[in-house]
Parts: C-alpha cells; structure tokens; sequence
C-alpha cells in the first residue's frame, strides 16, 4: 500500500512505515518501473513553464519551509535518549555524594573503626564495672585521667558491665563500655582536631553510622565524641536520643 | 489543477493576496503549508463553477516499462490537461505528488487524505494514465 506514495526522492520519505516498505521493495522489478514512469511525469510537469509575472513576485527558492520537529521527536532520538540517561545516572550519583558528604562529621573515620571493634569483641575482655553510665565520667578522670570522657544525658541511666581503656591504631586514647541494656557498648574517643590550629572540630546533634549490620549515634562534646552502638539498625537507636533529658 | 493558465494566475494572486492581508493584519498564517492548502481550495472553488468530471469507470493498464518513453513523447499541458479532468481529491492527489516538492507527510496534509485513501489514488492513477497513454501514444508509433 504505501509503495503507491512512494515519492521520488529520498529527503522526502519521513514517514517510518513507508521507509520500511521501501527498503523491502526497492529492488523489485514493479517498483523500478513505477518509479521511472514517475519520474517521467514529474519531469513532463517540471516542464510546464511558469508565467514570468509569477516568478517576478517569488523568488526561486524552497517554497515550502522545512518542517520543525517538535521536541518530543528530538527527545527520542537515541543518541539524545543515551545522553539523558547518562546525565541522570551522573546527577544522581553526585546528589548521593553531596547528601553523603553533608552527613559527614569529625570523628566519622575512628567511629566506624570502632564499631568494627565493637563486632569482634567479647564482654570478658572489659574489666568488670557496674554502675550508672553517668558516674562514668568521674570514674575515667580518677583513674586514667581522662577528662570530658562523659555519658550524655540520653545514656546515664543505663548499667555498666565493664570497661576498658586502650589506645587505637592512632594513639588515641579510647574508652570502651558494655551496657547490659540490649548489649549495647558505648565508646569514648578524642574528636578530630584540625591539622593546622589543632583546634577541636565541633559538631552539633547525633550523627548515625552504620557498617556490617551494627549500627552507632555519636555526639561530640567538649573535644571528646561520644558514640552508642549496638547489633542492629538506626531505629533501635532512635528511642534514645529522641527522649529530651532536663 | 483547474487546465487553465490564466485562471491559475487568478488564483494565485488572490493567495498571494490574502497571504499579504493577514500578515498586514498581524496574523501572517502559522501553517508552513498554509498557501498550498488555500490555493488548493480556490482551484476547486473555481472548477466546480466549470464542467465537472464523470463519475466513470476509467480503463487501467498495467505499468508498463516503456512507460517514461511514451510520456516524453507528451506535451507538458497534455498532461496538466488529462490531471484536471480526474475527479477531486485523485486530482489534487496526482498534482501535488508529481509537483515532487512535498514530503510523504505534507502531501497528506495538503491533501487531507489518509495513508491507504492516498495510495489508492495515486496507483489507480498511474494504471489510468497508463491506459490513456496507451490510447493516445501506442506503442507501435514509437
């Protein structure tokens, strides 16, 4: 069917259903003669003068305007289909960069650090203390002279197990405390401090880190951080710091 | 379209004309294949106050390959002459395809025929211009 409208020349087959038939077509013996007997009665047409006072008012250039496709074709263009896709893959991979590198805080490399510790170790490694969390603070500053290493007020209520102090590959200073409240440990360490001033780096609020299905809120106070962990995921932890303790 | 000279010259003015008009009023025609259509319609306005073509069966011939020599032996008016006598729209159908300046899709816009609508006339008219061609410069005289 659409062999009958195939035009003469090829800019002007835009049509996909035509351009297919014809690319079926093209080398059958029917359609080389139809298109020679079309050519010659185009020919013969082009051939009928044209009356010089029409020629004097158009000047003899393309009559008719090329045709402006519209965005969507433009739009389903492979190579722009590809391009689109790409840059969405590029943007989201750069919005997952900048949201992680907001989320960051000082202090976010040794607390995922220990929360690798905090996995691979056994409660009778600690030396046994039970108390309140929130004497805590006292007990480390008599005994190993660590001042600031505090439980926040969200921890204090919860009973200690044990203890340990030791120092990490960096040579902080690190406490390490079991909780018998769903074996939760808590950890002290000395915030990051700037390189050039060694000023410490505040941040305000809990910040949640998570790695191999343990999960930790740290919060830094004074130059010290201070980070609950436990086995399981952010929203375990959430009921904790979210209550407000006067 | 209308086998008339002067009366094409007619009508391609008075497009001309409107064409000019409502640009002057502001309103210069959108559509890229706005002249074509209008003097599209003048040409069938002004043929329908003329002799109008039988409804007829018209004899078809097959394509036949020494076709394009029969059709160079034709004067060029002899064949606007035999496509002004077709019935609208296998008329505008023909004169426009073998105008060869519009593309698979002007031309249906134009001539506001569907696919298979313009492909039946377009091979009806080959295989009836065929048969008169036949009639008129047979292949003996060649």
């Amino acid at each position: 069917m659409h062999l009958h409208c195939a035009p003469l020349r090829q800019e002007h087959v835009d049509d996909r259903a035509l351009r297919t038939a014809l690319h079926h077509a093209c080398k059958t013996p029917a359609f080389a003669v139809q298109q020679s007997f079309d050519r010659a009665a185009a020919a013969l047409v082009h051939a009928i003068p044209i009356p010089q006072e029409i020629t004097d008012w158009i000047p003899a250039d393309t009559y008719i305007p090329p045709a402006r496709r519209p965005w969507k074709k433009y739009a389903q263009h492979p190579v722009f289909v590809a391009t689109g896709i790409a840059v969405v893959v590029i943007a989201i991979v750069g919005i997952f960069q900048l949201v992680d590198r907001l989320n960051r805080f000082p202090g976010e490399a040794t607390a995922l650090r220990l929360l690798t510790t905090a996995s691979s170790n056994k409660p009778m490694m600690l030396d046994p203390v039970k108390t309140d969390a929130g004497a805590l603070g006292d007990f480390l500053f008599m005994k190993h002279r660590l001042a600031h290493y505090d439980v926040p007020p969200e921890f204090e209520d919860l009973k200690t197990l044990g203890c340990r102090v030791f120092d990490d590959e960096e040579g902080q200073r690190v406490v390490q405390v079991w909780v018998a409240e769903k074996k939760m440990q808590f950890f002290m360490f000395p915030g990051e401090r700037d390189v050039k001033t060694g000023a410490a780096k505040h941040f305000n609020g809990w910040r949640h880190v998570d790695q191999d299905r343990w999960s930790g809120v740290v919060k830094e106070q004074n130059g010290v951080c201070f980070m609950a962990a436990l086995r399981g995921s952010e929203r375990d932890l959430a009921p904790y710091i979210s209550k407000k303790k006067e | 379209m209308v086998a008339d000279g002067a009366k094409s010259q007619e009508i391609f003015h008075a497009t001309l004309r409107e064409a000019a008009q409502q640009a002057a009023a502001g309103e210069a025609p959108r559509d890229r294949l706005w002249f074509f259509r209008n003097a599209r319609w003048r040409c069938l306005e002004a043929v329908e106050k003329g002799l109008q073509p039988e409804d007829v069966d018209i004899e078809e011939g097959e394509l036949a390959e020494w076709a394009p020599s029969q059709i160079e032996k034709l004067e060029p008016q002899q064949f606007a002459i035999w496509i002004s006598a077709a019935p609208d729209p296998q008329r505008t159908a023909l004169a426009l395809f073998y105008l060869d300046e519009f593309s698979y899709r002007d031309l249906l816009s134009v001539t506001e025929l569907k696919p298979p609508e313009l492909a039946k006339l377009l091979g009806r008219g080959r295989r009836e211009f065929q048969a008169w061609l036949d009639a008129t410069v047979p292949v003996t005289q060649q």
